[in-house]
């Protein structure tokens, strides 16, 4: 009898650790908070750090991009909540948008961000209800990026230099 | 073998294996799944520690044994296999000319040793070295040619073999810290190995074997009824002391 619980519970010990390790060479985590992280999120247990979310907001809307960045990164280290990886998209293109002319190190970098609030939303679909940001869904904002990415003909429109910053 | 060996002790430990076989800490931490090449190298190492009963099928997976025992053999024996194909993946280097010369080697090594291998010692021997020199080469050898900061000579060295070969050879070092994670991988596999158990299995005298049956003056005496298996071997009764 007690051969039968050691063989049960080694067998669910070991499905246990190989299913552990399935996930982590599927997700690939960089840290060890994305590696907690990850897992309370599969447990629905993950939770933001709300202060320092509200920290990040409002740096964002003092136009304190790289403080809000860090406090943003600071709310969500494991990157498991897409509103605040949208927000963190956000502050790169509201840093790398320009009138002549955009930065595109920031972009990459806020597109890479956006497309990780997207593929962590359900169903892929992103919207952040805030009335102070200009566009509010995660595939306006990775479309806004991708077109800040590519260079055409219509960068040398001069009316470019009335648009505004969203 | 005891239970806790079989359905814990093992699989965690080929588990791990499986799991520290493919960790890069470089720059960036990276986990490389085990490419196609290394499954085929897992499937013929296998192979050959049956062959050479380092691992001795009938003890894990045989009509005998309950289904919940066949159950935790059949786990040793898929852990067995990821742990290798692992082992392999993480002395090999990772791309480029390099990838393709030892992973030929291996196959070539592991088909010879399975051709010709029989006795359990010398295949463990044969493992332990195989893994120990590819071992030396990609981090000992390898890494220290390509690592960052190197001198003046080994540059020299590595841009000739570069020129030489066509730009084919191309090495990433791994980063001292993959070197340790490696060396402890090869050594719990090793020990993974030795620990299977490798004791040839006994013939139980159950009625579908022998039966009792009383002859013509009413003794009895027993009657074979059915077949031993190949590989079965009775074992001698220990003398009296």
């Amino acid at each position: 009898m007690a051969a039968t619980w050691v063989r049960l519970s080694g067998l669910a010990t070991s499905l246990l650790y190989a299913a552990l390790i399935v996930w982590l060479y599927a997700s690939q985590p960089q840290t060890v908070a994305e590696v907690t992280g990850g897992l309370t999120a599969t447990i629905g247990a993950y939770r933001i750090d709300g202060q320092s979310f509200d920290d990040g907001r409002s740096f964002f809307r003092k136009d304190q991009f790289q403080e809000a960045r860090a406090a943003f990164q600071r709310a969500d280290p494991a990157q498991r909540d897409a509103r605040t990886q949208f927000y963190i998209a956000y502050s790169f293109y509201r840093q790398g948008w320009g009138r002549v002319y955009n930065d595109d190190a920031l972009f990459t970098q806020g597109l890479e961000a956006v497309e990780r609030a997207i593929a962590l939303a359900p169903n892929q679909r992103l919207v952040v209800d805030d009335p102070e940001l200009g566009v509010r869904t995660g595939d306006e904002l990775r479309a806004e990026l991708q077109r800040g990415l590519t260079h055409d003909a219509s960068d040398l429109n001069p009316l470019r230099l009335f648009r505004r910053r969203l | 073998m005891s239970p806790l060996r079989e359905a814990l002790v093992l699989p965690c430990l080929f588990l791990t294996v499986a799991l520290l076989g493919g960790l890069r800490l470089g720059p960036e931490v990276r986990l490389l799944p085990p490419p196609a090449g290394a499954l085929v190298l897992a499937v013929l190492t296998v192979g050959a520690l049956s062959r050479s009963r380092v691992l001795v099928l009938e003890r894990f997976l045989h009509h005998r044994r309950s289904p919940l025992e066949n159950l935790s053999g059949a786990l040793v024996i898929g852990t067995l296999l990821a742990a290798s194909a692992q082992v392999f993946n993480v002395v090999t280097p990772d791309r480029g000319l390099l990838h393709v010369i030892v992973s030929v080697f291996f196959v070539v090594q592991l088909l010879t040793t399975l051709a010709g291998v029989r006795d359990r010692l010398a295949m463990l021997r044969s493992v332990t070295v195989l893994l120990g020199c590819a071992f030396v080469i990609r981090y000992v050898a390898l890494e220290s040619l390509y690592a960052p900061g190197r001198s003046l000579m080994k540059r020299v060295m590595t841009a000739l073999l570069e020129g030489v070969t066509l730009g084919a050879i191309e090495y990433e070092p791994a980063g001292p810290a993959t070197g340790y994670l490696a060396f402890a991988a090869l050594a719990m596999f090793v020990a993974g190995l030795v620990l299977l158990d490798w004791s040839e299995p006994d013939v139980r005298l159950t009625p579908e074997v022998f039966r009792l049956q009383p002859d013509a003056t009413g003794e009895l005496t027993v009657v074979e009824t059915g077949r031993l298996e190949p590989s079965s071997r009775v074992r001698q009764p220990a003398e009296p002391d």
